[in-house]
């Protein structure tokens, strides 16, 4: 797990090959994320040809066409903000806490959006997706200040307590939403199709009701870049440098949520995309969070997308959920960098 | 607290029990103390098991109900409902207990727990897939036992230094159970409602409805591992005092610990087949006997005791709390075992150990 140590100096900002490399990366990027988006439209249960898609779009084809082809939008544009979401969620909490397996979903986060998700429906009858999101919100908000606050009790650090301490809080919260979820069929019956982490069956009212909450989420973060540039630097080279420490933590803190608290509302609680995504992209552009957030928002439905077209193809005609393959995209990536921890940090 | 601290004074010294010639286990007074006051405990637990609530049979009749005479009203719930239940809470109890113990005795720290490292999903999704894939041929127990077994066999290959670094195991254990989560949160969406209800049930470890089968296996399990740990115990005992230390001392820490490993896994694996994946009672419970004790050693006996009491409670709570109905056993120790984990950590963390 060496990679926020070890990442290679991207060369100073203006340096003309730090650029061009820069520039051919946001290239590839955006290309293919271009890619998964055209895939995700193109693949499903029902096989439709490039042709049909490009018929469809142009608004020629047979209306059948037409139909399979249009069902597939919300999923996709889903698949887009809740990967957005989740990578800019994970670099952002791999910048705040300087770890490089924070993760929302490792973090505790996603499962205090669930458990506060699945009372509010058991006990206040909350329902459709705007209410559900306000729900979302202060649950994912209070497990990520817990987490926070048992990981870092007593002197020293490692890389492993936050990851622990969200595991303890996961477990802990699981048993409540089980206790609840088991004691009530109709919740049961709901909770089981999103707590696998689906982006399939949503339409678009889901889409628009979080999409303030990410917006709000992405401009903190943007916001944030440069004074997180600065607390890589250490605590202490970041305040003599005039920047406010615990203000730039508060704010990742607060995006991350949102945007964490936003992904789980639409989506489910899908783990690994913020934990592997960040690594890839500190591995195409270096340490600069500016440019870590920007390729995040690129990488992150990227990856979404692909393992949600992954999922529908792999199984037809039955659909294996995104959050089940993203676990097994993750996990072995998180057993990977496991290999490569040295000692006992 | 002072008289108990003049015990462990007066007391540390340690006397034998022996057997014939060949035999001589080091007791200690404390710990034999202790294991007296959790035994009356769970004599107590066993015997709100099975008296209270609206079918418990009263203390009066309760004597003569135990000893067989026991008919009508009476007779169903020692022989069907609850007697089966009981026995078999003690019996897993013991051996998640003795199961945590030795694993954190090889691990020589806490997290090094069946249930931290990701048993438990492994647990879960070979229950799942076998209830999704072949319903009428594999029972769901048997595979709740692969998945186990398969769950501790991937951790231990992926880590690539086995079960010695307590950073890695964690983190293996946290990426094999999050595979093992997704599969089972899969087969759960795709089945029907009422069959999903008691996978879910059963995944999070349940003792309702436990038959004397159950109880048997759990038994004979218990009786054949239970003697192979005590010729273990003296060795487990000198490994904890770091491996060259034990090397030096002739006790061959490798072996030892194979066999140790061995030997939980097999214990947790017995569990998991008539329980489900009960969660944080093997990790909970050697950490209360030693905190009770405060000796060192692996506690074996104790931990075995602890964790029987800590199952017989935890079902009592899950059979007679008016909160919710009938809820599986496993969430009760969830809640409370995460909870003491929690709180286990942040101790450790401001003592700087970890």
């Amino acid at each position: 797990m060496a990679t926020t140590t070890h990442a290679p100096p991207s060369g100073a900002g203006t340096s003309r090959a730090g650029t061009a490399r820069r520039v051919s990366s946001l290239v590839i990027a955006v290309a293919v994320l271009v890619l998964a988006v055209f895939a995700s439209i193109v693949f499903g249960s029902r096989t439709t040809s490039f042709g049909d898609v490009l018929h469809a779009l142009s608004g020629t084809a047979d209306p059948n066409v037409t139909t399979i082809v249009e069902s597939r939008y919300p999923r996709t544009a889903l698949g887009l903000l809740a990967g957005l979401c989740l990578a800019v969620a994970g670099t952002l909490m791999q910048g705040v806490t300087r770890n490089p397996l924070a993760d929302p979903g490792l973090l505790g986060i996603n499962a205090g959006a669930s458990a506060s998700i699945v009372a509010a429906t058991a006990f206040l009858g909350a329902t459709g997706s705007t209410e559900t999101m306000w729900w979302a919100l202060p649950g994912a908000l209070i497990a990520g200040l817990l987490v926070h606050a048992i990981g870092s009790a007593g002197s020293g650090s490692g890389l492993v307590r936050l990851v622990l301490a969200g595991a303890v809080l996961s477990a802990v919260l699981m048993a409540f939403i089980q206790a609840v979820t088991l004691s009530r069929p109709k919740v049961f019956d709901s909770y089981r199709y999103w707590v696998v982490g689906a982006l399939g069956g949503r339409d678009f009212d889901v889409f628009w009701s979080v999409l303030p909450f990410a917006v709000a989420g992405l401009v903190i973060a943007a916001v944030l870049g440069p004074g997180l540039n600065t607390l890589a630097l250490g605590d202490s080279t970041a305040a003599s440098l005039g920047a406010r420490p615990a203000l730039v933590r508060a704010g990742g803190l607060l995006s991350a949520t949102l945007l964490s608290a936003a992904a789980t509302a639409a989506v489910g609680p899908i783990a690994f995309v913020g934990l592997a995504v960040p690594h890839v992209v500190r591995a195409l552009v270096g340490v600069d969070f500016r440019m870590q957030i920007l390729f995040s928002a690129l990488v992150g439905p990227a990856l979404l997308l692909l393992a949600d077209v992954v999922g529908r193809v792999v199984m037809r005609p039955q659909e294996l959920m995104v959050g089940v393959v993203t676990a097994f995209i993750g996990a072995p990536a998180l057993l990977v960098a496991v290999r490569r921890m040295r000692g006992n940090s | 607290m002072t008289s108990r601290q003049t015990a462990i004074r007066t007391a540390s010294p340690r006397g034998f029990l022996r057997v014939g010639r060949s035999v001589a286990l080091p007791v200690r007074r404390v710990s034999v103390l202790t294991a007296l006051v959790l035994f009356v405990l769970l004599l107590a637990g066993a015997v709100a098991t099975l008296s209270l609530g609206r079918l418990g049979i009263p203390l009066s009749e309760l004597a003569g109900a135990v000893t067989g005479g026991a008919e009508g009203k009476n007779g169903f719930v020692i022989e069907r409902l609850r007697g089966p239940r009981l026995v078999v809470a003690v019996g897993t109890g013991a051996a998640l207990g003795l199961s945590g113990a030795l694993f954190q005795s090889v691990t020589r720290n806490p997290l090094g727990s069946p249930d931290v490292i990701g048993l438990a999903s492994g647990a879960g999704a070979g229950a799942a897939i076998s209830a999704l894939l072949f319903p009428d041929t594999v029972p769901v127990a048997l595979g709740a036992l692969i998945g186990a077994v398969l769950a501790m066999v991937l951790v231990y290959v992926s880590t690539g230094t086995g079960f010695r670094n307590p950073a890695r195991l964690v983190i293996a254990g946290i990426g094999i159970a999050a595979m093992g989560t997704a599969i089972t949160q899969y087969v759960v969406y795709a089945m029907e409602r009422d069959r999903a209800a008691v996978l879910t049930a059963y995944v999070n470890g349940s003792l309702s409805a436990r038959s004397w089968e159950d109880a048997t296996t759990i038994w004979l399990v218990l009786l054949v591992v239970a003697p192979l740990t005590v010729l273990l115990s003296r060795r487990l005992d000198i490994g904890e005092m770091g491996d060259d230390i034990a090397a030096a001392l002739g006790s061959q820490p490798r072996r030892t610990k194979t066999a140790a490993v061995v030997l939980a896994i097999v214990l947790s694996a017995g569990a998991v087949s008539v329980a489900g994946p009960i969660a944080f009672i093997a990790l909970t419970s050697p950490q209360v006997a030693k905190r009770i004790t405060r000796v060192p050693g692996p506690h074996l006996a104790l931990s075995a005791l602890t964790g029987a009491l800590l199952l017989v409670l935890a079902d009592l709570c899950a059979q007679q709390l008016p909160l919710f109905d009938n809820l599986p056993v496993g969430i009760y120790t969830m809640a409370i075992g995460g909870v003491y984990l929690g709180c286990l950590l942040v101790r450790e963390w401001r003592r700087g150990v970890l």
